[in-house]
């Protein structure tokens, strides 16, 4: 697996990819990344989010504005909740899980169908390696969920709210899983990782 | 308004009432590594790792003039500069209260406990040495004023002298070191809801309601800096003060171990 | 340029003062992330120059008047540490030169960072110099390109820069601290790879067309090798894992 960096030609054809651009007819990358030839998609290893319809997040409310409040996403834009269609009435410092509706003229994120959550601890991860945390038909998350105890949900915008269960297990899992992956095995790893934490207590 | 990083460390002091700190307990530090000798254009320096928190400080002497309170003697300046590329909270443009309270702080340590004597400093008539120390941090994860007084000291103890010959500073070739006498550290503890912990990374700083910076050498206590709005008590500050004498034992060690 | 009284001899039995052949660089080591707070980072080591670079954002553009509602602005910041010179103490706060070094090179990566995709938002490129010895300016955006990598910020190409200068009748590349003081031309140069565009080009002295043309094409062969050192510095940290677990 070649590692490709900003400028490299990695297709002779315009092929449209997130984190690529075209120029004369060639398709470039954009970031820092594996190239995967079967699939014809660029990987990233450092990446942005791009916020999409339907993608859930993990947000912290950081301001009440008369109509709406404003989430914290850890990116670039700030989220936004209208306050007339939010269930519970929410302050500053709660914690949400929501689902992007759409971008704003402002690529403001507007939020929908939020969920407050109590207690537990927030970890933020980068947005690229969320795919690698919850896994190919969710396998990662749930091996990680079984292994711990904890209830864990991940945001696509690389936001983890933990709570309960093994959470000094969690995180030192997931901060693993973010390190390694981009190599082989690592589900393998992570399960006796986690197979042998429980065992030693 | 609270801060996003206070919200996401929230849950710190729930764990801290329950007795657990993550990773360590209550008054250990985070793992220390000193290097010294790292800039070699400078007379001076010392990088210094605490945790996740890098501190440089770089020694340089220049020729100057006494100050008119004191002709016979040398001077000592020491800045610090929380460069913004050390945190998102950092900003451009000229020292914050913060840099310059950091700066004072291992200052009043460092001269107090007679580290350098300025009089040492004196060339001739109006000719004097004024020795520079800068402070840099270079990433913020809690605790800049022991970090920086480690970087400070190490490397003034290991900064080479130069020559003043003819109206000229010769800074290369073969030199001695700057004269300096003891060693001095500090200790810094945060106090969280009721708890109270020694070398707070910066997720423990971002929730603390007080600090209490406290510098010392092996029999003085040198300097104190209390921090923030919230308070300890007489007896808290007491036994922070035993806990100091006791934890910077091992500080003193490490510094006694540094080459040239 | 220096002054032609106490000028030193640059060039003895035909090679630079530091043994360097004209068209040798010197070594140059960069290592990323080492910084992690930021969102992307670098750490450099070119001859005796060494140089932090680090990114952060896209963030909200603050104050909001300095956003830009179309794409992301561009901000950076090149700054010297008082202790870098092996002179005198430097004074703190940035000089006329520096505020003149980050506005060339800000304008190198406003033409590769995809802004576009950020509009209303601030990109901040800072480099510190923490040891000075000529040429700090293309070292620091040579290690800022690699900061921006590390940050995951779309760019269309990742920039290398490298002075290329005159010494009497020679034309050099890479020009060290005293060098510079005294060539007879000096003038650094980045350089888009990909398209061979030229990014920043400053100049002072004297030189023949000649002499230019082949300034340039020697800082396009230098360019190879920096390139190459950016590469692996990036890929450097992915591999050392993958090796571990192969």
């Amino acid at each position: 697996m070649e590692i490709v960096i900003p400028g490299d030609m990695i297709l002779d054809k315009p092929i449209h990819m997130e984190n690529t651009f075209i120029e004369d007819g060639k398709t470039y990358a954009a970031v820092l990344g594996i190239f995967d030839q079967e699939k014809k998609t660029l990987i990233p290893l450092e990446g942005l989010w791009y916020p999409k319809h339907g993608e859930l997040v993990v947000g912290i409310i950081i301001e009440e504005k008369l109509n709406s409040y404003v989430v914290d996403l850890n990116a670039p834009y700030k989220g936004i909740l209208v306050a007339k269609y939010v269930r519970d009435k929410l302050s500053v410092g709660d914690i949400i899980e929501a689902t992007v509706k759409e971008l704003d003229e402002t690529k403001t994120v507007v939020l929908m169908r939020e969920r407050k959550l109590y207690g537990g601890k927030i970890i933020d991860v980068k947005p690229s390696k969320v795919p690698r945390i919850i896994g190919k038909n969710n396998t990662m998350i749930k091996q990680l969920t079984e292994g711990t105890k904890s209830t864990i949900i991940v945001g696509m915008n690389g936001r983890v709210w933990i709570k309960g269960g093994d959470v000094a297990l969690t995180t030192k899992a997931i901060l693993r899983i973010q390190e390694e992956a981009h190599t082989s095995g690592l589900t393998d790893r992570i399960r006796e990782m986690l197979e042998k934490s429980n065992k030693e207590q | 308004m609270q801060s996003v990083n206070s919200i996401k460390s929230a849950y710190i002091k729930e764990m801290l009432n329950n007795g657990v700190r993550s990773g360590r307990g209550f008054m250990d530090y985070r793992e220390i590594s000193i290097l010294t000798g790292i800039i070699p254009n400078a007379e001076g320096s010392a990088e210094v790792n605490l945790g996740s928190t890098k501190v440089l400080a770089g020694v340089k002497l220049d020729l100057d003039e006494p100050m008119p309170d004191k002709p016979n003697e040398g001077n000592l300046v020491i800045s610090a500069e929380l460069l913004p590329l050390a945190s998102a909270d950092y900003d451009t443009g000229p020292p914050s209260p913060e840099a310059i309270e950091l700066a004072r702080v291992v200052d009043r340590g460092i001269r107090a406990a007679g580290i350098i004597d300025t009089e040492s400093l004196f060339i001739e008539e109006g000719k004097v040495w004024s020795v520079f120390v800068d402070i840099y941090i270079m990433n913020y994860d809690g605790n800049l004023f022991d970090a920086s007084t480690l970087a400070a000291v190490s490397a003034l103890k290991t900064t080479r002298m130069p020559k003043y010959e003819d109206n000229n500073v010769i800074r290369e070739g073969k030199l001695g070191k700057l004269k300096t006498k003891g060693i001095v550290t500090s200790c810094t503890y945060a106090k969280i809801g009721k708890s109270i912990v020694l070398d707070p990374d910066g997720d423990e700083e971002s929730v603390m309601d007080t600090r209490l910076t406290i510098a010392n050498d092996d029999t003085y206590i040198r300097a104190m800096q209390k921090g923030l709005s919230g308070s300890f008590t007489q007896h808290e500050i007491e036994e922070l003060v035993d806990t100091t004498f006791e934890k910077s034992k091992s500080l003193r060690s490490i510094i006694n171990k540094l080459s040239d | 340029m220096g002054s032609s009284t106490n000028k030193p001899e640059l060039i003895v039995n035909g090679k630079r003062l530091d043994g360097r052949a004209f068209d040798e660089l010197r070594p140059i080591k960069i290592e990323a992330g080492v910084l992690k707070n930021a969102d992307g980072s670098a750490y450099l080591e070119w001859g005796k120059n060494k140089i932090f670079a680090a990114v952060y954002g896209p963030k909200e553009a603050l104050p909001k008047h300095t956003g830009d509602p179309e794409k992301a602005v561009i901000k950076c910041r090149y700054s010297m540490a008082p202790f870098s010179s092996l002179e005198e103490h430097g004074r703190s706060g940035p000089n006329r030169r520096a505020i003149e070094i980050s506005k060339v090179t800000k304008e190198v990566f406003e033409n590769v960072i995809m802004s576009e995709n950020f509009p209303g938002t601030e990109i901040d490129i800072f480099i510190e110099v923490v040891q000075s010895d000529g040429g700090t300016r293309a070292a620091g955006i040579t290690a800022a390109a690699v900061a921006l990598a590390t940050s995951g910020i779309p760019m269309r190409d990742l920039p290398y820069a490298v002075s290329a200068g005159k010494i009497g009748e020679h034309v050099i590349i890479d020009l060290n601290k005293i060098e510079d003081n005294y060539s007879d031309a000096d003038m650094p140069m980045a350089i888009s790879p990909r398209t061979g565009n030229v990014l920043l080009l400053q100049m002072d002295g004297s030189l023949t067309r000649d002499e230019f043309k082949q300034a340039v094409e020697m800082v396009k062969k230098a360019g190879q090798t920096i390139s190459r050192i950016q590469r692996e510095a990036l890929k450097a940290p992915y591999e050392k894992i993958s090796n571990k677990y192969k």
